[in-house]
């Protein structure tokens, strides 16, 4: 088996792993019988944003490593790889906020908090599309 | 049989081998415009390939003047270029891996628009 296609396999699984995280927990969390979970369900938030980051740095190292430089990528693959890293640091951020103090807001704030995480997923998830096939 | 070890060393040094012969065989021609051409500026000019991606590369991206203008992902086709300027210009086909990293196998062929 060729160690280079299985390095960026096994990138791939955390990767899409992460995802399924960020969006899962997010939408989980805003489940009426699910009020009692978001805590831990932000614990899988802030995992699957480190992981989506770490994945998404290890493709570059992939490729880094095998050929001595990162991806070719322009215009609207550029602008979607910058909006997914937004949302990641934006995402990151959020959980951890949340993780820190968030059982003690209003469930107003805490609604709005999730409902924003769940956007940041999707966002992220829809310019993956973009970055994958316009590159 | 006290040197059976030697044949799974062996079986990897032919597989080693077999993979570099394959790695070899991934090439990109540009068979239009040749290099040194002449184009016309008016005229609806296109870029004619054929590429052979080898076993690390998935398809090329299209470069003109150092920046990327297309994905070509048939291994055999044209190009059509957008409108080009007067002056010389570089057009180049590179290999690129399923990552969109090149592979380092690429032509390159140098164009004067009139």
């Amino acid at each position: 088996m060729d160690l280079q296609n299985l390095s960026y396999a096994a990138i791939q699984i955390v990767h899409n792993f992460g995802a399924v995280a960020v969006v899962g927990s997010a939408f989980l969390a805003l489940w009426p019988g699910l009020v009692g979970m978001r805590k831990p369900l932000a614990w899988i938030m802030l995992a699957g944003w480190v992981a989506q980051a770490a994945s998404g740095g290890a493709f570059g190292g992939v490729s880094w490593l095998y050929y001595g430089r990162f991806p070719d990528i322009h215009g609207i693959a550029v602008a979607a790889l910058l909006i997914k890293m937004a949302c990641a640091a934006a995402g990151f951020m959020l959980a951890a906020a949340y993780i820190h103090s968030g059982i003690g807001w209003s469930e107003r704030a805490q609604q709005a908090s999730w409902r924003a995480l769940a956007s940041l997923a999707a966002t992220a998830l829809t310019a993956a599309a973009f970055l994958r096939w316009f590159s | 049989m006290r040197n059976s070890f030697i044949f799974p060393i062996l079986g990897a040094a032919l597989l080693a081998c077999s993979q570099m012969s394959l790695a070899e065989d991934a090439s990109v021609k540009i068979t239009s415009p040749a290099d040194g051409a002449k184009l016309d500026a008016m005229a609806q000019n296109k870029v004619v390939y054929e590429v052979i991606p080898g076993p690390n590369g998935d398809h090329t991206h299209l470069y003109m003047d150092r920046k990327e203008v297309a994905i070509l992902r048939q291994l055999k086709g044209s190009h059509t270029l957008e409108t080009l300027s007067p002056g010389k210009h570089d057009i180049c086909i590179k290999i690129v891996n399923k990552g969109h990293t090149p592979i380092g196998v690429e032509q390159c062929v140098n164009v004067t628009v009139n």
